[in-house]
């Protein structure tokens, strides 16, 4: 497919940032050191309170009659009640599974024994905090965490297994935007757990126009 | 620690409603006729905006070993608040009594409009979604500004697969099996007696459920 990068960056590891994409352009993270989480928010650009219902899109997707994907593999990225519309599409995606799920938070070093080490909490709230919005403004913590290995057992509490990525340098995960969209991404800044193989790195985020035609 | 009851309601079938629990008081939520699922959300009585976040719960009781996506020992809000708001002090069920290969309970969603439009449900169906707009009404709140995707489904016999299918199965929890939170602030329980009689979760036939408010004997406060 014909298109050309309009924009690229390098988000440096342990930070966060916030970018629009409109409608009909691509965006893609890419792995740039390899192994490295990438947490995902979107919004959309028009109204803020329509956000991306990251664990329900896996029910909405395994339901769909076209079976587009499972709680670890989304095509279709939905909203939150009330409005549970398509706000993007996933176009390229060949590591296959992501963890939708919580990212980590103050309490969730607290308890693996860190109490304030950074948290993808604090790389959104910067990020956010350019576009005028708060933790308090986002209604859920599950976020498409792109390349994570977290999988839930499927016995007992339901308990997770953190595994480091699969992913290597320059494996991405592509999205077609569906809609304008405000996108918060957090290069997670957790190396106390093996979701980064034990060391936060840089992710870099392509956004393409849209194809010609 | 004798308990008296202070308030007890049978809600029907295929409804939402609210229930205020101050601190120090225990919510029960108990199996009327059997095999029904109530799909239950808190909110901090002096602070909406502080709500229930199951997921991340199950994820920060599964990092300290007390639970994970089919069991809560403790309930969190949401970031940036992440305080235990209750904590579930008696689930016989979630502790085996029923056999089971899983702890019996889901941490993850509930039905809304589009699941059932996906699953080929006529046009109009009710879902938890509906129940949750009537309940939230109820104390001012609509549904744009508060998030129910998020919740403790209660006896939802649901679960992932390795390959993230999601599976559904009857519930575990027969007549007359409860399921205690205790209030760690004051708390707003907002809940959906699930209408669902499309798939195994109310075993194919939606029913009524009973509501508890309990607290010690001496009152609130006594035991500490």
């Amino acid at each position: 497919m014909s298109s050309q990068i309009t924009e690229e960056f390098v988000l440096p590891s342990c930070s966060g940032t916030a970018f629009r994409v409109r409608k009909g352009q691509r965006f893609r993270v890419v792995e740039h050191e390899g192994k490295q989480v990438a947490s995902l928010m979107f919004f959309n650009a028009q109204n803020y309170k329509e956000q991306f219902m990251a664990e329900f899109s896996g029910g909405l997707n395994f339901a769909h009659p076209e079976r587009l994907g499972s709680h670890y593999r989304v095509t279709k990225l939905y909203s939150k009640v009330p409005y549970e519309n398509v706000m993007l599409t996933v176009t390229e995606n060949e590591i296959g599974d992501h963890f939708l799920g919580t990212h980590c938070t103050p309490r969730m070093m607290e308890i693996l024994g860190v109490p304030g080490h950074r948290s993808c909490s604090d790389n959104f709230a910067d990020a956010l905090g350019e576009f005028g919005l708060t933790l308090e403004d986002v209604y859920s913590p599950s976020v498409l965490n792109a390349f994570a290995n977290v999988y839930l057992d499927t016995q007992g509490d339901g308990r997770i297994r953190i595994e480091a990525p699969r992913s290597e340098r320059g494996d991405y995960i592509e999205f077609l935007a569906e809609m304008d969209v405000l996108v918060a991404v957090s290069a997670c800044p957790d190396d106390q757990t093996p979701i980064n193989d034990h060391a936060c790195k840089a992710i870099q985020v392509q956004i393409f126009d849209s194809p010609a035609g | 620690m004798a308990l008296k009851v202070v308030r007890d309601i049978v809600v029907p079938r295929c409804t939402g409603k609210t229930m205020r629990v101050d601190r120090g008081q225990i919510f029960r939520v108990i199996e009327h006729e059997g095999k029904q699922v109530v799909d239950l959300t808190f909110l901090n009585a002096e602070n909406y905006k502080e709500q229930f976040a199951a997921e991340s719960s199950a994820v920060l009781n599964s990092l300290q070993g007390i639970g994970g996506y089919y069991r809560l020992s403790k309930l969190y809000s949401k970031p940036p608040y992440e305080n235990v708001m209750a904590t579930v002090v008696d689930d016989k069920v979630g502790d085996g009594a029923r056999g089971g290969e899983r702890a019996g309970h889901f941490m993850l969603c509930h039905c809304s409009k589009r699941l059932v439009e996906h699953l080929g449900a006529p046009p109009g169906v009710r879902t938890c979604s509906d129940n949750f707009a009537d309940a939230f009404r109820e104390i001012g709140l609509q549904q744009s500004d508060t998030y129910d995707e998020s919740i403790f489904n209660v006896w939802m016999q649901s679960w992932l697969s390795e390959d993230g299918s999601v599976n559904f199965a009857p519930p575990l929890a027969e007549v007359g099996d409860f399921i205690d939170f205790r209030a760690e602030m004051d708390l707003m329980a907002v809940f959906s007696v699930c209408p669902d009689e499309s798939s195994p979760c109310n075993d194919f036939q939606a029913k009524a459920m009973r509501f508890q408010i309990l607290e010690p004997e001496g009152g609130v406060g006594s035991d500490a």
